[in-house]
């Protein structure tokens, strides 16, 4: 059976004469990619679980300052945000991160007792705390890890609280979450009279009416009644606010760097093969291959050591996520979402990272005379 | 008056800026069917000449016509070489991670070739060759000779008009020099192509029809028996 040579078998040949090089070269920007992959999925997840917290208590729209990131709204906005027409219900709430243990942290939120938000969550065991009084709640994965139940109780910030109750979340982060009375908080955070932001159901959309419009003349309502205030819809809240943003900032800059690292790798690989294989670029342009042909074989087996890359790196990703899903430490805000759109950037990024790293040696080869190329030993 | 299949004018060529001048003024003109020793003391600047013929490098001075056109401008020279021109080199220069079969197809992935026809073509040139059973060697496992004859099949794999030896015996044992020499004038008759051999051996040069001697950068004598 003859033996057909095709350019996708003559560029594989070239990568493996060379196996351990090819195979570090290809370890090296599948970390890179899997550092994207585990630290970017991270973020996403974190960032579906805020809004699925928004879904699961119905909030419509989330009202803070217009300026600040990290939002101080003035708790007697409420009276005002209620008395809207298209308001059908306004909860003030304080949001907050803090050491439970030097090993856990956790999210705190801060309600009052008869927020709607409530509606979401479903008592597991205690019952809920009452305003005013030095009680929280827990969400039933912070309590397993604390190790706590219902009547136990909880030291924050020199505050002994008692766990009124247990709850089983709508949202990962509420799982892992504490939650206690809104004007408690205020106490111990020196916060009183002020609150993250207002969470507003909104009346339902009267039939015939476009859900967009109707969301957009409630936001600009509540606007026009609250100068100063923005009126953000819950799905932009849930990707555009300081912990999220944070997330999404850390994730992409480590992976950045771990990307960069990873071309630098494969930079590294194709610079010397281009070099040691001189002759033979040489002998190539000698039997009338043209420029653009060098290049593309050359840039082929960069593409080639990038997409074998992103595939393990996709694997080591993957491994990554189920292992901070399972640490206690982390496992609140990672349920392993896994999403298509992430997988194709993650092989987009690791092609166009072994393209972008080929470029240059690709050149270079390609741009031997053929005659100087030959002399080359 | 129809033009020569190859024409040299004036060919001039210097290496490293000028200070060495391998070429000082070269014309000649070679017809379809011509077989053409080139000959002449080391260094004199043969490899030179046949790399200016073959369209491998470029002259500092003067042209290469090719059917009257020149090269280098009328004709693309990548497009010349890899269908108008089979090259045999003295040190074979095969690639060593392709079998025998892949080495003589490389010319032809230059091309836009079905890629059934090139196994099948290389298969055919390599038994012709006398390989039928060195087909999925690797250079490194052939000897100097089947490795030369790899080089030909390769050479003659886009079916080209014009073959150009350098030295093409020069790294062989005697037994293997006469072996690839008899290879060489046979494809020349039996496909009448046109054949220019550099040799620095005397009993080659002399089985040529025609033979061109170089000193110095510079035609010495033609002989042309006819
Ligand atoms: N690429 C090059 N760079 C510099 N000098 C060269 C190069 N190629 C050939 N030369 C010089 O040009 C002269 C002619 O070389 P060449 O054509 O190879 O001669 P021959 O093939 O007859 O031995 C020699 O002096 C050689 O050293
Ligand atoms: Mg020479």
């Amino acid at each position: 059976m003859a033996r057909s040579l095709s350019f996708a078998w003559f560029s594989w040949k070239n990568l493996w004469r060379r196996k351990l090089r090819t195979l570090l070269t290809v370890c090296g920007i599948g970390m890179a990619v899997g550092a994207f992959v585990a630290l970017v999925g991270f973020s996403r997840s974190f960032e579906h679980e805020w809004l699925r917290m928004y879904e699961s208590s119905g909030t419509d729209i989330a009202v803070v300052q217009k300026t600040f990131l990290n939002t101080s709204v003035d708790e007697a906005a409420g009276a005002r945000l209620m008395s809207l027409s298209s308001v059908a219900a306004a909860t003030p709430m304080i949001l907050n991160m803090m050491d439970l243990t030097p090993e856990i942290n956790a999210l705190v939120y801060g309600w009052r007792a008869d927020s709607y938000e409530f509606d979401g969550l479903t008592l597991t065991s205690g019952r809920r705390f009452r305003d005013g009084q030095p009680e929280v709640m827990l969400g039933e994965l912070l309590a397993g890890n604390l190790h706590k139940q219902a009547g136990d109780t909880l030291d924050i910030q020199g505050s002994r609280l008692t766990i009124a109750g247990v709850y089983h979340g709508g949202s990962a982060l509420e799982a892992g979450a504490v939650i206690m009375p809104l004007d408690e908080l205020q106490q111990i955070a020196s916060l009183q009279g002020k609150v993250t932001a207002f969470h507003v159901r909104l009346r339902p959309v009267p039939p015939g009416d476009a859900p967009d419009a109707y969301l957009k003349n409630a936001q600009a309502q509540i606007e026009a009644a609250l100068p100063g205030l923005r009126a953000v819809p819950a799905a932009q809240r849930a990707s555009n606010n300081q912990i999220v943003l944070l997330a999404h900032a850390a994730a992409w800059g480590t992976s950045s760097i771990a990307l960069l690292i990873g071309i630098l790798g494969i930079a590294n690989t194709m610079a010397m093969s281009v070099l040691e294989r001189t002759r033979e670029i040489g002998i190539l342009r000698a039997l009338g291959w043209k420029r653009w042909r060098v290049m593309l074989l050359i840039q082929s087996e960069a593409a080639a050591l990038g997409l074998v890359g992103g595939v393990f790196g996709i694997a080591v990703g993957w491994g990554s996520l189920h292992l901070l899903a399972w640490l206690p430490r982390t496992s609140s805000i990672t349920p392993p979402a896994f999403s298509p759109s992430l997988l194709l950037q993650a092989m987009g990024v690791a092609v166009v990272a072994g393209l972008a790293a080929g470029a240059i040696p690709a050149w270079r080869g390609a741009h031997l005379l053929p005659v100087e190329a030959l002399r080359h030993d | 008056m129809t033009s020569p299949l190859l024409e040299a004018r004036e060919l001039r060529k210097g290496y490293d800026d000028g200070r060495i001048a391998a070429l000082r003024g070269v014309s000649l003109s070679i017809e379809a069917g011509d077989f053409v020793a080139i000959s002449g003391p080391s260094g004199s600047g043969k490899s030179t000449l046949l790399q200016l013929l073959g369209g491998l490098d470029t002259p500092s001075e003067g042209q290469v016509f090719y059917r009257g056109q020149a090269l280098g401008s009328a004709i693309d020279l990548d497009d010349y070489r890899s269908t108008e021109v089979g090259f045999i080199f003295q040190a074979f220069y095969l690639l060593p991670t392709l079998r025998a079969i892949e080495n003589v197809q490389v010319p032809m992935l230059a091309l836009r070739r079905e890629s059934s026809t090139r196994a099948q073509r290389a298969e055919e040139l390599l038994c012709e060759l006398g390989l039928k059973e060195r087909l999925n060697h690797y250079p490194h496992e052939l000897s100097a000779g089947e490795r030369q004859r790899v080089a030909i099949a390769r050479a003659l794999a886009n079916q080209p008009t014009l073959l150009l030896a350098d030295e093409p015996t020069g790294n062989l044992d005697s037994e293997n020099s006469a072996r690839i020499m008899e290879i060489l004038i046979g494809i020349q008759r039996s496909r009448g192509m046109t054949m220019i051999i550099v040799t620095h051996e005397n009993d080659i040069a002399a089985s040529a029809p025609r033979h061109i001697r170089i000193r110095d950068g510079r035609i010495e004598s033609g002989r042309c028996a006819s």
